[in-house]
């Protein structure tokens, strides 16, 4: 499969009056066409930046310092502002996390899903109406005709986040980035905006990247999960390979407190001890060894890299001394 | 589907950000006094001539100073002049002066300071400084300055344009008062609302929806001007309120001190300079200009409260 995104290295900083501290540091990615990626990892670990960063919508001081976004063949982070303006709606989508308040609440919500196509690629007003309304359908909002003159506060959650993804879609992205789209939203909620969302990669054959800190949910979506700690991938899995064979022991530790039907009643759900690391403050070996149970004397001095899992599926890698089998730097 | 139910049905839609706040504003009984107050003064002042009982000019020697009686309501004054069709005009000053004042002000500030709130950066920096200038020198010297150092330049080209034109239109002084006051006015008025929209813009450019509509790959100026400046005209219009008021007072306050509008166009503010030099005899001619102007400052003030609370759901109590 060709890879429509590649990312190479990437380190984020954050420009602290103290001086930069680093909160992505060298994460590898890669998203082939019509492929979901989830990326999974507790808040802090740098995932929603990573993504931010593509795009440059990363927030005041925080700038993407050093490796390569390929994406198509085009480096996105050596882009102008100017292109990274026009690759925005039309080539990468966005759904953002908190559908109460990503919606501008003094316009209709039609004229915010036909806001993009009238600017961005000049279509007259009322054809891009028009496509909002089939737009709304799409995404299942009954009436839909109706529904376009509707202030955003006149919606529910659900709806909204409904309309979010209208908007993301109206420029028919290649790539769709879903910011933790269903964290605001109830459970049952959720279930349908990760079948809709399949539904419509499936339909459009877009490439989509889940960001998430919620491995049940993203189990049903993603062919591939990539698993951040403090700001690098410590594992990249086929996803039936990852909850078959979990290897970091950050993942298995994730994995372990998810909650099943089989558990005890009123028994404790395993944590990971710990916390992760500051930026900035990171560990000069692992990034997870302070937390770690299996830590040994080279994971406290030597950083561990992205390297197979020996013995497991072809595309399983995971970043761990002790685990993987190989990959000692 | 269980998320497909609608919030609110579509029969009260009218649950608007306004629709709410006009409703809000009609509870209040002296926002609404404010307005009625409000709207009388615009309604004298836009079908004054038609209204007056006197030419505000004519005089009638062998009235002078009356105390007030049915055919004169407000007396007349020590030329004989009607008082209450020289309050009628003088609400016409006022509010010409007030209105135009405040569209310019408010112009300049709203451009200035979304454009400083949403860059940032050098502009903002200076602006903020220029500002901080203006404010702290007394609002009265400073007109006194660009009165005194603009008068001349306009007369002259005014002169020079009669000259050219013939037009009447440009001997008269009136015209000279109006512009100077507008301009010296407008230039010091503008700077509170620049830093309210600069602080508005500055909150709102980093909410969610300001994100998502970067996100959709829209440029500066349409975020600026669809997303970002829509949600700040609450608290802009409270302004707007209020400043008018404080216009008006301002008007009057140059008037009383001779820099403002010159007789005889009819100001409240030169009225209340001429009554208070024989107040003692003759009351009604300090009382009837000075009791409009507090009642319509009052007003403004009332509608400006009301706005406020109306337009701040979250400072309901």
């Amino acid at each position: 499969m060709n890879a429509l995104l590649d990312i190479r290295g990437l380190t984020i900083d954050i420009d602290r009056d103290s001086g930069p501290a680093r909160v992505v540091d060298g994460i590898d990615l890669t998203v082939a066409e019509g492929e979901s990626l989830g990326i999974v990892g507790e808040s802090g670990c740098g995932k929603s930046l990573t993504m931010l960063s593509l795009v440059g919508l990363l927030p005041n001081r925080i700038r993407a310092t050093g490796g390569v976004a390929d994406f198509a063949g085009k480096d996105l982070l050596a882009m102008s502002s100017e292109e990274l303006r026009r690759l925005r709606g039309s080539q990468i989508g966005f759904i953002f996390q908190d559908p109460m308040t990503s919606l501008n609440p003094v316009m209709r919500v039609g004229a915010q899903i036909a806001e993009a196509l009238v600017y961005q690629s000049g279509m007259a007003k009322p054809a891009a109406m028009e496509r909002a309304a089939e737009l709304l359908e799409l995404v299942g909002i009954p009436s839909p005709r109706d529904r376009l003159m509707a202030y955003p506060h006149e919606l529910s959650g659900g709806m909204r986040q409904r309309v979010m993804i209208a908007i993301g879609l109206a420029g028919s992205p290649r790539l769709l980035i879903a910011d933790e789209p269903t964290t605001a939203l109830d459970v049952t909620i959720q279930a349908q905006i990760v079948d809709l969302v399949r539904d419509l990669k499936d339909r459009f054959g877009m490439s989509v990247v889940w960001i998430t800190h919620d491995l049940a949910l993203i189990a049903g979506l993603a062919d591939r999960i990539a698993v951040l700690y403090a700001g690098t991938v410590v594992e990249d899995s086929p996803v039936d390979v990852l909850f078959e064979r979990p290897t970091h022991p950050y993942t298995r530790g994730l994995l372990a407190s998810l909650p099943t039907l089989t558990d005890k009643p009123m028994s404790r759900l395993p944590s990971i001890a710990g916390t992760p690391p500051e930026p900035g403050r990171r560990p000069p070996g692992c990034p997870f060894a302070p937390r770690c149970a299996l830590v040994t004397a080279v994971c406290t001095t030597s950083v561990p890299r992205l390297a197979p899992v020996a013995g497991s599926a072809p595309g399983h890698r995971a970043a761990c001394f002790v685990t993987a089998g190989e990959g000692a730097s | 589907m269980t998320d497909g139910t609608i919030i609110n049905p579509p029969e009260d839609r009218p649950s608007s950000l306004w629709r709410d706040a006009w409703r809000r504003l009609r509870r209040n009984r002296l926002a609404v006094a404010g307005l009625v107050v409000l709207a009388v003064l615009v309604f004298v002042a836009a079908f004054g001539p038609w209204l007056t009982p006197y030419d505000f000019l004519s005089q009638n020697l062998d009235a002078r100073n009356l105390p007030p009686s049915l055919g004169h309501p407000f007396g007349t004054d020590d030329l004989g002049r009607d008082v209450m069709s020289r309050v009628i005009y003088g609400a016409r000053t006022a509010f010409l002066v007030a209105v135009l004042v405040t569209v310019v002000a408010v112009l300049i500030g709203v451009v200035l300071g979304a454009i400083a709130g949403f860059y940032g950066g050098r502009f903002d920096k200076t602006l903020m400084w220029v500002t901080d200038m203006t404010m702290s020198v007394p609002q009265l010297l400073l007109v006194v300055v660009i009165n005194a150092s603009l008068k001349q330049p306009i007369s002259l080209w005014m002169e020079a344009r009669y000259m050219e034109t013939m037009n009447p239109l440009y001997r008269n002084s009136a015209i000279i008062d109006f512009v100077l006051v507008f301009g010296s006015m407008a230039l010091i008025s503008w700077p509170p609302y620049a830093r309210l929209v600069r602080a508005q813009v500055l909150s709102i450019r980093n909410r969610p929806y300001v994100t998502a509509a970067r996100a959709l790959g829209l440029t500066n100026r349409i975020i600026l001007t669809r997303y970002v400046m829509p949600n700040a005209v609450g608290p802009l219009i409270v302004a707007i309120s209020a400043g008018l008021g404080t216009a008006m007072v301002l008007e009057s306050a140059f008037s009383f001190l001779g820099i403002g509008v010159n007789p005889p166009t009819p100001s409240w503010g030169n009225m209340i300079s001429d009554g208070l030099r024989v107040w003692t005899n003759y009351p009604h001619l300090l009382l009837a200009p000075a009791a409009v102007l507090a009642v319509v400052t009052v007003a403004f003030n009332f509608l400006g409260d009301g706005l406020n609370d109306a337009l701040n759901p979250k400072g309901q109590k």
